[in-house]
């Protein structure tokens, strides 16, 4: 069996999308699990054949390269495939460092995961033919004063990589920008608030101009933090048209989500995701099974596209539990290694 | 009318809609409406039918299939 490393390995409950990829490539590969805290429960899980400790995206590529040698001199893997934004910089910076190391990478190019940073997505959106939300981004803090006096309440504040929070008023905005910044830092955004129904899409381009995978959903209930709890399969033909033209537009190669608002007949372009979401199994379950295309892409093989699936189909998540002893938490804690 | 063709009804008296993931409960006359709209049929053919059907006067049922439909409306189905 071919071993595949798979990142992202937290399933909590604002989960990363490294379980679902395993458990949809599990059957016919070995899932080498890369982690970056011994908490992610998917260390645990039976998916994954054994976990690494990795360092983190911020101590740059000599750390990474050197963990990956390690890793690589005992496990042979033929592929990696990134599941976390932040890591994704480094990854696709450094593709060519990594190959060497005889591992295979399905990324865009620096230049095309550019293209779709959320302080440049209006530009994006006007060649995707769809509209983008009105949207202004900080680099000091001063600015979001001046700033919201451009927009009427609520607000979405925005973190350029993660978290989103909708503020009514300024002493809110100021509190949610002040708690993105510190953790991720600038820029941040402000944006218009776009009512109306969410959909989402994930895909998969094969870096020539063409949608190799597609599956759209509606969210139908969601946590506090906006993630999907339930969701029901649909035909959107408009969002397909989107991923469409941004594999077209960009030669994204790899995979990526939409995350769209429609209001009855305008579509909105909120993000798009450079990678798998944690709902992507949903996708392997309609007979689409991306990440397993997304190998086969690495294996040089030719992928045959898969766009038609069944739309009606009910997608639940729920909690699960896991009892395993102390002693795996204190080894890859300790031993770096699972 | 092109969302409208698009409703899939159920046995448990939904209707789905594929595109946009929205679900409707609708009782039996509703499904009635939906399904001869579907049809073609014109709003006066669909009030003759139940009028027949239910032994209710057109009058009574112009208020009400109209109300419905102008439902169907608002959420864009028709």
């Amino acid at each position: 069996m071919q071993k595949i490393a798979i990142s992202g390995l937290n399933a909590s409950d604002n989960p990363a999308s490294g379980v679902a990829v395993a458990k949809s490539l599990k059957d016919e590969f070995e899932i080498i699990g890369l982690s970056y805290n011994p908490n992610e429960s998917g260390n645990y899980l039976d998916c994954i054949s054994k976990s690494y400790l990795m360092p983190y995206p911020s101590l740059g590529i000599d750390a990474l390269l050197l963990r990956l040698k390690e890793i690589q001199r005992k496990e042979k893997i033929v592929m990696i495939i990134p599941c976390l934004d932040a890591e994704l910089p480094l990854y696709i910076k450094y593709q060519e460092s990594i190959t060497n190391l005889g591992i295979k990478l399905v990324l865009p190019n620096e230049k095309n995961f550019e293209l779709r940073n959320k302080n440049r997505l209006h530009l994006l959106s006007k060649k995707l033919d769809i509209r983008y939300p009105k949207t202004e981004a900080f680099f000091e803090m001063q600015k979001l004063e001046e700033i919201e006096k451009h927009f009427t309440y609520p607000i979405m504040i925005k973190g350029n990589y993660y978290n989103a929070y909708k503020s009514y008023n300024q002493t809110s905005s100021h509190e949610y920008a002040k708690k993105i910044c510190n953790e991720w830092g600038f820029p941040l955004l402000v944006q218009e608030v776009i009512y109306g129904d969410e959909l989402n899409l994930v895909g998969l381009g094969d870096g020539k101009g063409n949608l190799i995978g597609a599956v759209s959903i509606k969210k139908l209930t969601t946590t506090e933090l906006g993630k999907v709890w339930t969701a029901v399969s649909i035909e959107h033909n408009g969002l397909l048209e989107v991923a469409k033209k941004f594999v077209a537009e960009t030669l994204w190669r790899g995979a990526f989500e939409l995350e769209c608002m429609v209001n009855k007949e305008k579509m909105y372009l909120i993000e798009i995701n450079p990678r798998f979401p944690s709902w992507v199994y949903f996708a392997t379950a309609l007979d689409i099974n991306m990440p397993k295309q997304l190998v086969e892409m690495a294996n040089g093989k030719e992928v045959t596209p898969q766009l038609n699936y069944q739309t009606g189909k009910m997608y639940i998540r729920f909690t699960d539990e896991l009892i395993t002893d102390f002693s795996d938490f204190s080894t890859l804690m300790m031993k770096k290694e699972l | 009318m092109q969302q409208l063709n698009q409703l899939i009804l159920d046995e448990n008296g939904v209707a789905f809609h594929p595109m946009m993931g929205n679900s409707y409960e609708v009782n039996t006359t509703g499904r009635y409406i939906i399904e001869a709209l579907k049809k073609n049929q014109s709003n006066d053919e669909i009030i003759v039918e139940l009028s027949k059907r239910y032994k209710i006067s057109t009058q009574e049922l112009y208020i009400d299939v109209y109300d419905f439909i102008s439902k169907l409306k608002m959420y864009g189905l028709a």
